[in-house]
């Protein structure tokens, strides 16, 4: 199941190489042997892809979901509450019955439901339910993450953190809480007095009061291209492409790590080599606390 | 150089007991004299080899999943701080790569084994253990639940299986093997679990947990691997789960083995109503075959997160709490649950449970066979071992503590009768000479001439756990590492890692198998060992 992801055109590989198409052993004949369903707001390229697509209304995918669960459990729904969604009774129970009677059932999701009205209350909602079909058979649910390597900068976050983002080190160690220490609310609270950004463009993508305070403080750029974030930085520094012109690890959305093997030469450093002679500068300069000091969690 | 003068020394490999004696260390190493460098009065001090950890968790896409599911922990726990000499980091349940160096040091261990790693994830798991500062480290490959070794298991294809087996352990570049709930993972694809070791697994017509107990013990022996092969049973954590236990014992057929923590597979009774200590059968056996060795992964009470790749146990774990509930499917090879969990004295089969580990640790009598883990996060916290010797070491606290548990538990548990107290030197053994032996490093745990000088010195405190807890020196590889309290250095460790011999063909006869299962590249599966900072690696003898 895909629900509110368009992997057709936004992970074209997932199909072919990963989720509908492989043969294995105990799917000798791949996509014939599998079962796909799309749930989206609209009718994208990958419903094409699905064996059935499932068009909810923009924005009831909590209740959809809320629906599934009731469902599943033998609970009574009312009509008017499954006909808000846009989807039918029939659809509904036509879907439990084939979760169920599946030997293994995978749901992928994207943004449009991680990213919409709810949020990750839908999200949670949906991990609830895949935890919840176990009582019936085998069931998981898995993020379609987007942006390259957005998963290995979030598993190394967490390995030296504990946390995968929106983390301050404000006072001295990682706290976490997105909404307030995500980079798009330090900027757009003009916090930050400093920018330093690597493969990323949020000139491009972030809200304007954010793209401001980037313009407004020294920022620096790492980046292959010339972005809209280079065209605003006090600094670029145009770097080799990971991948293709310089080597290092990338985390596949299932968090299982991908070495990069180079294809091309580069005439440009790679992105670890410039971070790794900036720390080699700034080791140079006085450390921020009195020599010998500590500090304590008392005084933070 | 250093020079460490005046200290009572316990060095269980050499049989020292508690002897005063002067230790000289030159590059890392201990040597027979030494002119020059600091000397360390330790006049009035203990002198222990660095603590070993057999089992623990500190690495990988498990625990690292377990981090990011437990915020609620990091926020609440110990933070550490930046400073010129270490990083910053979180504590607690699931304790940040830095700070599991850190408290490990901290508390005087200097070598830990990562007890689980598919291969699929070794990348990222070498990865994480290059960022935990100061220890030494290993990994064990996940091994039972691999679909092309059980195809190749109930083919019969014996030595196919053994060139395969280590084929995977060079390509993880892994210290080897662990068996985790034999086919009951493979099972778990479906939903399914194995708890009969003469049954067929689910989607194999012949094959059943016990040949793959059978096999893999016995593939682990002929490979010449430095540790036998280190067993997760069948069955964890249910009532009654102790003739399951016995049962995998008998299958080992004589061979070496490593039952990991043995806790959670001594229970008697039918049901979580019935349940009961049945440590008294576990230890006769280990008490009576000294071919293998176990861990004890003692319970403690309080908050902590499990993690196993016991896939079906930690689905019954996260409908026994309905707390959250984290299950990872590795392909081909192996999966993993994560659920938090917390252990009260309240509860009868917590109660039970952190009686039965120290019912063991105290029942099996030779400290070479048992050892100090918790199976961390698993029963409690690493850092809480200095807990668990206190225990160990006063009768008379453990009685106190008994008397917080519910009045019902004294029919099901033996611990009220047992006396027995560790001596520093049974302590010794246990934490540090014990687990390196079974782990074949014989330069760990021994403070004899030519092995490595890692030393943990402590101030004699009639509070064991304050003592053990606060180690005055930490000395790893001849560096002091802490000192009065703080970190003084933080060296990396090195990464032993084993290499056994297998057919030149088996890339080959692997390529085509992989191709069809595996959603990644042949080429790019195998860790390359440019990745592993300071690798020492482990040339195997085959035994025929």
């Amino acid at each position: 199941m895909y629900w509110g992801g368009n992997p057709a055109e936004c992970h074209p590989r997932h199909f072919t190489k990963y989720a509908l198409m492989p043969k294995s052993k105990f799917l000798p004949r791949g996509r014939k042997d599998r079962t796909a369903v799309l749930v989206d707001i609209r009718p994208t390229k990958s419903a094409k892809a699905a064996d059935i697509f499932l068009q909810v209304r923009p924005g009831k995918d909590f209740e959809l979901i809320t629906i599934l669960r009731a469902l599943i459990k033998d609970q009574k729904v009312s009509e008017e509450a499954v006909a808000e969604t846009g989807i039918t009774l029939e659809q509904c129970t036509d879907l439990i019955e084939r979760m169920k009677k599946a030997k293994f059932g995978c749901v992928f999701f994207g943004m449009g439901l991680s990213m919409t009205r709810g949020k990750h209350m839908n999200s949670a909602a949906l991990l609830t339910l895949a935890a919840e079909m176990n009582a019936f058979t085998k069931f998981v649910a898995m993020p379609m993450r987007g942006h390259g390597n957005v998963t290995g900068a979030d598993v190394i976050m967490r390995w030296q953190t504990g946390y995968p983002f929106g983390i301050t080190f404000n006072r001295g160690y990682p706290r976490y809480n997105p909404g307030e220490f995500s980079t798009v609310d330090v900027l757009v609270r003009g916090d930050a007095d400093a920018a330093f950004i690597i493969g990323a463009d949020p000139g491009a993508t972030m809200p304007q009061p954010a793209i401001d305070h980037l313009a407004r403080i020294p920022t620096i750029v790492l980046d292959p291209h010339v972005t809209h974030t280079s065209n605003l930085a006090k600094v670029h520094i145009t770097t080799a492409p990971a991948g293709i012109a310089a080597p290092g690890t990338a985390y596949r959305m299932d968090e299982i790590p991908l070495p990069l093997k180079p294809a091309l030469k580069s005439p440009y450093p790679t992105d670890e080599e410039v971070v790794r002679r900036i720390k080699q500068a700034i080791v140079k300069k006085p450390f921020w606390m009195p020599e010998g000091a500590q500090m304590t969690a008392a005084q933070v | 150089m250093l020079r460490i003068t005046g200290g009572k020394v316990y060095d269980p490999a050499n049989g020292i007991d508690g002897e005063v004696r002067d230790l000289f260390v030159s590059e890392g190493k201990f040597v027979a004299s030494a002119e020059e460098g600091r000397t360390i009065d330790a006049t009035g001090m203990i002198v222990f080899p660095g603590g070993v950890d057999v089992h623990t968790h500190v690495a990988g896409g498990a625990i690292n999943f377990a981090r990011a599911m437990t915020p609620e922990d990091h926020r609440r726990t110990q933070a550490f701080i930046r400073s010129q000499s270490r990083r910053s980091g979180i504590g607690g349940m699931a304790p940040t790569t830095f700070a599991t160096g850190y408290l490990y040091a901290g508390m005087g261990w200097t070598t830990v084994n990562e007890a689980a790693v598919p291969v699929l994830s070794a990348r990222h798991t070498h990865e994480e253990l290059s960022d935990i500062p100061i220890v030494d480290k290993s990994t064990l490959t996940l091994m039972a639940n691999n679909e092309i070794m059980l195809d190749l298991m109930e083919k019969g294809e014996y030595e196919r299986a053994k060139n395969v087996v280590a084929w995977y352990i060079w390509a993880a570049k892994s210290y080897g093997v662990k068996a985790v709930n034999p086919g009951g993972v493979a099972a778990w694809k479906w939903g399914k679990d194995a708890k009969q070791l003469t049954s067929p697994i689910e989607g194999f017509t012949r094959l059943t947990p016990g040949d793959i107990i059978s096999q893999l013990a016995r593939i682990c022996h002929e490979l010449g691997l430095p540790h036998p092969l280190h067993l997760h049973c069948n069955n964890l954590g249910a009532p009654g789960n102790i003739s399951t236990t016995l049962d995998t014992l008998n299958h080992l057929d004589g061979h070496r083995a490593h039952i990991a923590h043995s806790q959670y597979h001594a229970y008697g009774g039918d049901d979580w109503d019935e349940m009961r200590s049945e440590t008294a059968q576990l230890a006769e056996y280990f008490n009576t075959h000294p071919n293998v060795t176990t861990d004890a992964g003692a319970v403690l009470f309080g908050d902590t997160v499990t993690i196993t790749a016991d896939g079906p146990w930690q689905h019954l774990l996260y409908k026994l709490t309905g707390r959250k509930w984290g299950n990872l499917d590795v392909e081909n090879e192996t999966g993993c649950g994560i659920v938090p969990y917390t252990y009260r004295p309240s509860n009868l089969v917590n109660a039970i449970q952190w009686s039965v580990g120290l019912e063991l640790l105290l029942l099996i009598k030779n400290p070479w066979q048992v050892f100090l883990s918790t199976d961390h996060p698993n029963g409690g916290c690493f850092w809480r071992y200095p807990e668990i010797i206190q225990l160990l070491m006063c009768a008379d606290f453990r009685t106190e503590c008994l008397k917080k548990l519910p009045d019902k538990i004294k029919e099901r548990i033996t611990l009220p009768e047992l006396t027995r107290e560790y001596t520093l030197y049974e302590i010794a053994t246990s934490m540090s000479a014990g687990p390196a032996r079974a782990l074949g490093l014989h330069h760990k745990g021994n403070l004899g001439l030519g092995c490595d000088a890692d030393i943990v010195i402590y101030e004699e405190d009639k509070d064991v756990a304050r003592m053990f807890g606060h180690p005055r020196y930490v000395i790893k590889g001849g560096e002091v590492v802490i000192e009065e309290g703080d970190i003084r250095a933080t060296p990396d460790g090195h990464e032993y890692i084993s290499r056994p011999h297998y057919a030149p063909d088996t890339d080959e006869f692997l390529r085509p198998l992989f191709e069809d299962c595996y959603t990644m590249q042949f080429e790019n599966y195998p860790v390359e060992m440019e990745r592993i900072e300071k690798p020492a690696i482990h040339d195997c003898v085959p035994n025929s």
